[in-house]
């Protein structure tokens, strides 16, 4: 007997080693269970906050049920909230918000910012504490966010002056009441509508105010700019508490039929002003494709790949008195209440 | 005839081993034949899961396509029982319809309008009429052909603060007084929705409302879909199924009015996946089972190829060295065994056959030689009697018998009762003899000397091996000088060897002539030649032993012949 005839035993024991082990693969764990069970219980949900303006408002609460239709899709444990009450004003509170999602160590925050600035700090700590952050509708002064859903303001600002422009108004004494300074969003936005307007020579601006973004505040500056400046006849306002404050400014100064109003985004109010004639163009957003891609972003960011783009911009069309019950304008004003 | 030596010569280059071929041709084998399960298996898998993907989906369609059909049957009821009640002008018509309203939830209002669509009444839940509301109602009647009549989805404008969806379900009524009148039921969702919502056919299939003209009644996604960020297909499709490539598309068409249901599902998310998952796992046994094959393909090859291999290198050893060569029996399968003894067998009767050969060889040598032997020269013995005669003649008694003496013994030792090797003594006794003769012959042509060690004259040496040499200096040395030649005969030890030197002063050769003696057959004179002598001592002795010739012209020859010590008792054992 030679020595080298032992390997070619020992390899034949590999290999029936090897098929045994085969076939225990095959039988134990079926081959056609797929990897479903696997996945699902293995897998915690992620937690996502989507921290907004406000939360009463029919633009958030469009936004919540995207941002609500996309998680489900997506899996993800959404939690949707924002300062109380009427207005968008309380950065402080956004803040506190912001550091809460930071305790409760949450995976990523679908934000909107009040103020540009103000929030910009504790964006930068949720960012340092591993929060994935995106923004939507209005931006922060951080590099910490790794992209942008939302209107594309300046032009939704040009979408404005356009309007304006039809008015067949032989001067255009435009009156604009805008929200904070440091929102950035109504910023850009009446950026794009003075852009736009002052390229005609019957347009000026007569007046031009700053209100805080709540109901109130928005009516008196408004009836306050009108009375001292009765010679008005358009107003331009960029969100949606200060279009029904100055709806309501107008109501009651019974200003309807003499000034132009082209305000932003619809709920149930603004839609009747529209009907009534006190506003007369709405530039509507599209909050509910703000939340479901703002929500999609941050999917695509937890599972580790790089956004497509930095910035995604949602659409916005113009809806008016006489185009409001199109089959496009209605999709649009109107959300389809689900169940 | 060049391209088919230089083919064979590839034919030898190619060197592929069986195992290798073995285990490559295993290997291909059971990867086609995977491969090829696979592909089948995944195509039959594929289509069995499409079946019942159909199928399902179809069923889903069909559990969608009832409920919603019950769902617009029930409207139809509720609508002819309005009808009736408007015909009829029943009191209780207000009460009851203003019940339903209450009861139903999905039903937003009830309007009743005029030929020009002006709203003659109306029963909601207690929105307030706008003041100036609009009339959106699609009035286009086609023929009354028993379905019911339902708008495509619309905002309900009628009410101040209140926007939903509606479709609208409607009948115009001819009355008893000319006029017609429609009734409208405005629906919401709320009912149905909930009900399609819950339908997922597969993973992430659904099933989805439409009209006949392709739009959209109820969609689980609507609000995606009106917000741009979706788009739904197959919208126009007609009933029946449709495989589109990722997409399998059940189009359902409801009985009593123009809806239809599409139900959606992902060919790709039901099959690919399963299919992909399958596949890896294939891939995985398939990598399992080449190494299992790999393993085993070598380890059988190994028990096949590698033993032959090792026949072969033993039958190249065999035929570089066969008489030398040992053969190691080997283990193995039966084939091999019987190879194996086949081989063993062979290589015992080539071995056998070889020293048969070899045996026969000297034998038929040796035969050879003792008849060579027994040749007398008849010259040689003519003149050695013609000289004896003469010395009778002459009176020389005395020499005449010393001559008679000398040529008899000369052939007795010659003969030597057959025995190749004699002691040298005798050998020595023989040249003497013969020396004797000659010098008689040729009259003091020359003289001889013998020095002989004594140890040496007990061992034994070939027969007649110095009496050609002598002979080759007589006729080729001395007798054709002039002067008086010299012989010296010396045998002495060297080691372990005996050395034979017969010198001579003679004419000497040239180096030709040496080489000729040791190769010319026969010598002219005597039976025996100088190459016979070698050639014995070779065949006795081996190639060490023999003649060595160094001579110069006009100087003399010496022949030195080298011999092993041989005891006779030695010889005799052999």
């Amino acid at each position: 007997m030679r020595k080298s005839r032992r390997k070619p035993f020992i390899a034949i024991g590999a290999g029936v080693i090897l098929l045994a082990i085969l076939f225990f693969v095959l039988t134990g764990d079926g081959l056609w269970e797929g990897r479903e069970g696997s996945t699902n219980s293995v897998i915690e949900k992620k937690k996502v906050v989507f921290l907004t303006k406000s939360m009463d408002s029919s633009f958030w609460q469009s936004a919540y049920a995207g941002a609500g239709a996309a998680s489900a899709e997506y899996n993800l444990d959404l939690v949707c909230e924002g300062p109380d009450g009427d207005g968008e004003e309380d950065y402080e509170a956004q803040n506190e918000m912001i550091d809460r999602a930071i305790r409760e160590q949450v995976d990523a925050l679908l934000f909107s910012a009040i103020d540009f600035e103000k929030n910009a700090e504790a964006i930068d700590r949720a960012a340092k504490a591993g929060i994935r952050i995106v923004v939507v509708d209005s931006p922060v002064n951080s590099k910490a966010v790794e992209c942008y859903i939302g209107t594309d303001n300046y032009e939704a600002g040009c979408m404005a002056g356009k309007e304006v422009l039809g008015n067949q108004a032989e001067n255009l004494n435009i009156g604009i009441v805008n929200f904070d300074k440091s929102t950035e969003n109504g910023q850009l936005r009446e950026e794009g509508f003075r852009d736009t307007v002052l390229k005609d020579d019957r347009a000026n601006i007569t007046a031009s105010i700053n209100v805080k973004s709540t109901i109130t505040d928005a009516r008196e500056g408004t009836e306050r700019m009108l009375l001292d400046n009765p010679q008005i006849n358009v107003i331009v306002t960029f969100n949606e508490w200060t279009t029904l404050g100055v709806g309501d400014a107008v109501e009651a100064l019974e200003a309807g039929e003499r000034t132009q109003v082209v305000a932003f985004d619809s709920n149930v109010k603004s839609i009747g002003m529209l009907e009534k004639g006190n506003v007369d163009a709405l530039i509507v957003q599209n909050p509910y494709a703000m939340g479901y891609l703002g929500i999609e972003q941050i999917n695509t960011l937890l599972n580790g790949q790089k956004p497509e783009k930095k910035e995604t911009a949602t659409s916005s069309i113009l809806v008016t008195r006489e185009n409001m019950y199109d089959d496009k304008s209605q999709k649009a004003l109107f959300s389809f209440e689900e169940k | 005839m060049n391209r088919r030596k230089k083919e064979a010569d590839q034919h030898k280059g190619w060197n592929i081993s069986i195992s290798g071929v073995f285990i490559a041709m295993v290997m291909g084998i059971v990867l086609i034949s995977v491969v090829a399960a696979t592909l089948i298996f995944v195509q039959i898998y594929r289509n069995a899961m499409e079946q019942s993907a159909v199928t399902s989906s179809s069923q889903s369609c069909e559990q969608v396509q009832n409920t919603v059909e019950n769902y617009t049957q029930d409207m139809r009821i509720i609508l002819e029982r309005i009808v009736a009640r408007m015909r009829h002008e029943n009191n209780h018509s207000e009460e009851y319809i203003q019940n339903l309203v209450n009861i139903r939830s999905d039903v937003v209002a009830v309007t009743i309008c005029g030929e020009d669509g002006e709203l003659l009444r109306y029963w909601n839940r207690g929105q307030k009429l706008k003041e100036n509301y609009r009339i959106v109602q699609s009035t286009e009647m086609e023929d009354d052909d028993g379905r019911l009549h339902i708008t495509k989805p619309y905002v309900e404008s009628l009410f101040e603060g209140y926007y939903p969806w509606v479709v609208t379900v409607y009948q115009k009524i001819q009355k008893e007084d000319g006029t017609s009148i429609q009734v409208n039921i405005d629906i919401r969702f709320s009912d149905i929705a909930n009900y399609v919502d819950d339908v997922g056919i597969g993973q992430h299939g659904y099933a989805y409302i439409a009209d006949k003209k392709g739009n959209l009644i109820y969609h689980p996604q609507q609000q995606l879909i009106y917000s741009g960020l979706k788009e739904e297909k197959g919208m126009d499709l007609k009933e029946g199924t449709h495989i589109q490539e990722q997409v399998i598309y059940t189009v359902k068409n409801l009985e009593n009015c123009d809806w239809k249901i599409v139900g959606v599902c992902y060919v790709d998310e039901m099959i690919t996946e399963k299919v992909s998952s399958a596949v890896s796992r294939l891939l995985i046994v398939l990598c399992l089972v080449m190494g299992a094959v790999f393993l085993l393909g070598w380890a059988f090859s190994e028990l096949f190829s590698a033993p032959v291999r090792q026949l072969a290198d033993d039958m190249h050893r065999f035929e570089k060295n066969a008489e030398n060569f040992v053969f190691e029996p080997m283990a193995g399968t039966t084939e091999i065994t019987t190879l194996s003894n086949s081989f063993e067998h062979m290589v015992a009767k080539i071995q056998k056959l070889m020293e048969q050969v070899r045996q026969e060889e000297i034998t038929l040598r040796k035969t050879e030689l003792k008849a060579l032997q027994a040749q007398i020269n008849p010259h040689f013995l003519y003149n050695t009697l013609d000289a004896i005669a003469w010395m009778c003649e002459d009176g020389k008694n005395e020499d005449a018998e010393e001559m008679v003496t000398a040529l008899a013994r000369l052939f007795r030792i010659s003969i030597s009762k057959g025995h190749e090797l004699i002691p040298i003594e005798k050998e020595v006794e023989h040249a003497k003899s013969y020396l004797k003769i000659e010098n008689y012959r040729y009259k003091n042509k020359f003289t001889y000397s013998f020095e002989v060690e004594e140890s040496c004259l007990s061992y034994l040496c070939n027969k007649i091996t110095l009496q050609p040499i002598i002979e080759n200096a007589i006729y080729h040395g001395v007798k054709q000088m002039i002067d008086e030649g010299e012989i010296w005969i010396r045998i002495f030890e060297d080691g372990e060897d005996i050395i034979f030197q017969v010198e001579d002063n003679g004419i000497g050769m040239t180096e030709e002539q040496c080489q000729e003696i040791l190769r010319k057959e026969l010598g002219d004179r005597t039976g025996i030649g100088i190459k016979n002598v070698n050639d014995r001592i070779k065949i006795y002795f081996g190639s060490n032993y023999g003649l060595n010739i160094t001579s110069e012209l006009d100087e003399g020859t010496c022949v030195t012949i080298r011999m092993p010590k041989v005891r006779e008792e030695e010889y005799e054992k052999k």
